[in-house]
């Protein structure tokens, strides 16, 4: 409020400084710009408003609090009520930070599973969806049997999210691995989590992985991929050719469809000072008792 | 339930914006739609008053409003957003405009940097709608007519008379001195007098 206030006496300075409004009267309106601009110091002096930090890398590690672009999808009271319920499911199980390409183990309650429990080993290939939805596949190679499983990352049945390996891969998603050979995709389920040393950005892999020949599930040649070695083994002139047709280098300049896929950075910053205080100190409880279980048992009602 | 794109950070857009793109016919396809937003963007930033049928104005408002936010945000040495205005801008003297005149002259603004107008179409014509597109702080004269200097206005009057009755004090408390000041010699003559003696 504070803040608003001072915008606004900001922008009822500017006005004034702007002479718009009659010029034979512009002297009282300068001295409330005058009035206005001493007061501003005041409470810089008296009280430092301390505006809420936000870190700039928060749109990576918790995008799913922003909400989807889509103009006619937007509903500001439903975005901010699914915020507060995933605060709320924070609070309740750690959802750590990850990307595409990390690898992750889920423990998520299974009726059919002997013991009720099922812990899938895997590297997330995809992120999608925002809110309350958002959601991951996990891609392992178990019994030289390619396995997928989409989790919902607010999913109540989820017991226990553990990174194993944090990392970025240099594509935006990785569904080619399921072209690729399968020791690309096989990771052991018996993995320890491997520890990255405090304030050490992200490691970026760029492993270059290496496909089976066609038949491909989707045309790989056409998607300009950074993290695929042989691409160009096993496709011909007429794919090339199709390859160069598809692609669309103006986008790149296409400043409004960029700016209608993205939430706009004055409408991040309230978004993200709206949730830090509360993300940052479950981050700190998180630090402070990382030793004990983090899944706590819902209480039984009646 | 898409998820927002993150790698980009945009400033907002002070337009009000339209969910969707236009599709402005053409054969080219979207690189052709880009085209003929190019042209009208070079146009907009060359002469800074332009008139043309609304929808491609609109379009092309808000790749304008964007080209300048983004210069604004990151100036002259960073290479994206040249690349950006390279493209954008065909006559390549007017980079040159953008980030020396435009960019200043934008720098504090609070509101749009353009302004949009509707036009009259002529009759009988093309039935499209018209409409005029200009930059904000333009040296043309203004296309509206500035009706705060009107007399009639309630504030201008409720001024006028505040501005009337101020004079009116003064010259009271001015005619007041001057009469206190011509009731005072003899007062002071009497004084001398007194002291003379």
């Amino acid at each position: 409020m504070n803040v608003n206030a001072r915008v606004l006496s900001n922008r009822l300075a500017q006005q004034c400084s702007l002479k718009r409004i009659v010029t034979f009267s512009t002297k009282p309106t300068q001295q409330a710009a005058a009035v206005a601009v001493p007061q501003q110091k005041d409470a810089a002096n008296s009280a430092p408003v301390r505006k809420p930090i936000v870190p700039a890398h928060y749109r990576f590690v918790y995008p799913e609090f922003l909400p989807d672009p889509k103009v006619e999808w937007r509903n500001t009271v439903r975005e901010k009520l699914e915020r507060l319920d995933m605060l709320d499911r924070r609070r309740q199980i750690e959802l750590p930070e990850f990307y595409v390409g990390s690898i992750l183990a889920v423990t998520s309650s299974d009726p059919h599973a002997a013991g009720k429990i099922s812990r899938f080993v895997g590297i997330c290939i995809h992120r999608e969806r925002c809110g309350l939805r958002a959601r991951f596949i996990l891609r392992n190679v178990i019994d030289h049997q390619g396995i997928e499983v989409v989790y919902e990352l607010y999913d109540p049945t989820i017991q226990k999210v553990e990174v194993l390996r944090l990392e970025k891969r240099v594509d935006d998603s990785l569904f080619y691995l399921r072209d690729a050979l399968p020791e690309f995709s096989t990771f052991d389920e018996q993995m320890e989590p491997e520890t990255l040393e405090e304030g050490t950005p992200v490691p970026i892999n760029d492993i270059k992985v290496v496909l089976r020949p066609r038949p491909w599930l989707e045309r790989w040649e056409r998607q300009n991929l950074l993290g695929v070695a042989n691409i160009d083994q096993y496709i011909k002139d007429k794919h090339r050719k199709s390859a160069e047709k598809v692609q669309k280098p103006w986008e790149k300049y296409d400043m409004m469809k960029h700016y209608r896929a993205t939430i706009p950075e004055e409408e991040q910053k309230e978004i993200f000072a709206e949730v830090h205080t509360e993300l940052h100190t479950l981050e700190l409880q998180r630090k402070r008792n990382k030793r004990k279980r983090s899944f706590v048992k819902p209480k039984q009602l009646a | 339930m898409n998820q927002a794109e993150v790698s980009k950070l945009i400033s907002q857009l002070r337009i009000t914006m339209r969910p969707n793109k236009r599709h402005l016919k053409n054969s080219e396809g979207p690189e052709g739609r880009l085209l003929k937003l190019r042209k009208t963007v070079t146009a907009l930033v060359k002469h800074e008053r332009i008139e043309l049928f609304y929808n491609r104005a609109d379009e092309a408002r808000g790749y304008a409003e964007l080209l300048i936010s983004n210069a604004i945000r990151y100036g002259d040495r960073h290479k994206a957003t040249m690349e950006l205005a390279d493209y954008w801008l065909l006559e390549k003297q007017l980079v040159h405009k953008l980030f020396k005149v435009l960019v200043p002259r934008y720098e504090n603004f609070s509101s749009s940097y353009t302004r949009m107008l509707k036009a009259p179409r002529d009759y009988p014509g093309i039935y499209y709608k018209k409409s005029v597109l200009e930059f904000r702080g333009n040296p043309f004269p203004a296309l509206v007519p500035d009706y705060t200097q009107n007399r009639n206005l309630l504030h201008n009057v409720l001024l006028d008379e505040a501005r009337k009755e101020f004079r009116r004090e003064q010259l009271a408390k001015m005619a007041n001195k001057f009469a206190a000041e011509t009731a005072a010699p003899p007062a002071l003559a009497t004084q001398e007098n007194d002291a003379g003696n």
